[in-house]
């Protein structure tokens, strides 16, 4: 079976390796400026929760810095036999948490260099995520222009805190250069803190697992807000793929959004189709983490009902805490081959067809 | 039918780093706490994570209000994928005693840990 593992982190054990990719004022900033973690953290501006036993598995233990893709070579991508892994990064997406945006993209573009340079190489299995730091949507169409035409980059990469929902115009300039490049809009869970202050609608919550089930909160407004703004009428080949933000609310949503649009259609006179229809032509969701109820049963009825057969991209989210592996993975078996790869083919056009082919 | 065999000597086991051994095709930790030693499949009943690789701690205390006592130090280990905590010495789950890794009896004979599997 050909697995395509759409959300693999790739970590550092320090954010000093992005040192020889910055220059001038930032790399200034980055060695000298105030940092909000540990030391050789990455900036940026802290949430107001923490994890209480840190984000990682206990049994992904890197010493040296080779260690981080040696393990993940051993634990994760040979065990599994995965086929393509996307890579995430993982501090970098917090890049969009900070109010200074020339800063951000600044650290976004070394990180970006820095994948390139040395993760893509490792394993023939990668492909990269072009982060961006989405506060200035100029400069973040400008790095996936700059990047755009990499073969093995897979996808735009932002995380799910911003400073408003998705499809607020202000972010149009991000799709436009995303059409242009032919790469799906990724947004992963994240980047809540800093500038991105209203990470759930009441005010910030107080602790980590609390806190971690209903991020989908933000998710919810990104997909309405990308369909009421008409974002797919505007580039209707552009695939919308939320990652690690759960799966069983979508239906509940697509369906309010469907009942409200068919009495309020007036308020947004582009749109042609239902929401639902929109979601379904150009939005999917990865699989990781999947809700967990007592019986398995209902979680099947929702995923029958968002067409998760052909909606759902595997996500390991390796080496989070949370981390699913190939052979647990709760939905129905005879959507296996889809959900685990084939699904991923159509989102992500550079995953290489021979490679998928004869691991098929 | 259950076997005792050797894993180790005791001091090579320390508080809070379990020793994983190999017993046939079983991958079971062996914990100390204090003096005493206790066998766990290395196997999440979860998700199938590899249970022993977490760290050996305590947790807080059930309370009835903001009150944080730590109790049961080194008496827990935490899966090292998803977080579980398990009690080490009866394999059962602390948010749901019904889930259970499994157990294995451990003797020490003439400063040997021997588990019974």
């Amino acid at each position: 079976m050909f697995i395509v593992d759409c959300d693999c982190h790739n970590y550092w054990s320090s954010a000093t390796v992005l040192e020889p990719y910055l220059s001038g004022v930032w790399k200034d900033m980055f060695i000298e400026g105030e940092k909000t973690g540990p030391v050789g953290a990455f900036p940026h501006g802290h949430r107001p929760w923490f994890h209480p036993q840190d984000f990682s598995r206990k049994d992904v233990r890197p010493k040296v810095e080779a260690d981080n893709y040696l393990i993940m070579k051993d634990k994760h991508l040979d065990k599994y036999d995965i086929g393509v892994a996307i890579l995430t990064g993982d501090e970098p997406i917090e890049a969009s948490t900070l109010a200074n945006p020339y800063y951000a993209s600044a650290l976004v573009s070394a990180y970006n260099d820095y994948q390139i340079n040395e993760w893509l190489p490792k394993d023939s299995r990668f492909m990269g995520s072009i982060v961006i730091a989405p506060q200035d949507p100029r400069l973040a169409a400008a790095e996936i222009r700059r990047l755009g035409a990499h073969p093995r980059m897979a996808q735009v990469l932002a995380s799910q805190g911003s400073v408003r929902p998705y499809g607020d115009p202000f972010y149009h300039p991000i799709f436009e250069a995303c059409a242009e490049v032919g790469l799906p809009f990724a947004i992963h869970l994240g980047g809540h803190g800093g500038i991105n202050w209203n990470a759930v609608a009441p005010a910030p919550t107080t602790f980590f697992w609390e806190t971690h089930a209903i991020l989908h909160m933000s998710a919810m407004s990104h997909v309405a807000s990308m369909i009421a703004h008409g974002v797919f009428e505007k580039w209707p080949d552009l695939y919308f793929v939320l990652i690690e933000c759960g799966i069983a609310w979508v239906p509940s949503v697509l369906w309010r959004l469907d009942a409200d649009y068919k009495a309020l259609r007036k308020e947004t006179p582009w749109l042609k189709m239902l929401p639902s229809e929109y979601s379904r032509r150009n939005i999917r969701f990865s699989t990781q983490p999947l809700e967990q109820p007592s019986n398995v049963n209902h979680l099947w009825a929702i995923l029958e009902a968002m067409d998760g057969e052909n909606t759902l991209l595997f996500a390991s989210d390796y080496p989070h805490w949370d981390y699913d592996d190939v052979n647990t993975l709760h939905i129905p078996p005879e959507w296996r081959g889809k959900v685990l790869g084939q699904n991923a083919l159509d989102v992500y056009k550079r995953i290489p067809r021979p490679q998928a082919a004869a691991a098929a | 039918m259950a076997e005792k065999t050797y894993i180790c000597r005791a001091d090579e086991i320390q508080v809070g780093t379990p020793f994983i051994a190999k017993v046939r095709s079983l991958s079971i930790g062996v914990f100390r706490i204090g003096d005493s030693f206790h066998a766990l499949l290395n196997v999440c009943p979860h998700r199938g994570a590899p249970l022993c690789e977490g760290p050996q701690c305590g947790t807080t205390a059930p309370v009835e209000g903001p009150e944080f006592i730590y109790h049961r130090e080194n008496e827990i280990v935490r899966c090292a994928w998803h977080g579980w905590e398990f009690d080490i010495k009866s394999g059962t789950a602390l948010v749901n005693p019904s889930v259970r890794a499994r157990t294995f009896a451990v003797t020490v004979e003439a400063g040997g840990i021997y588990v019974t599997a």
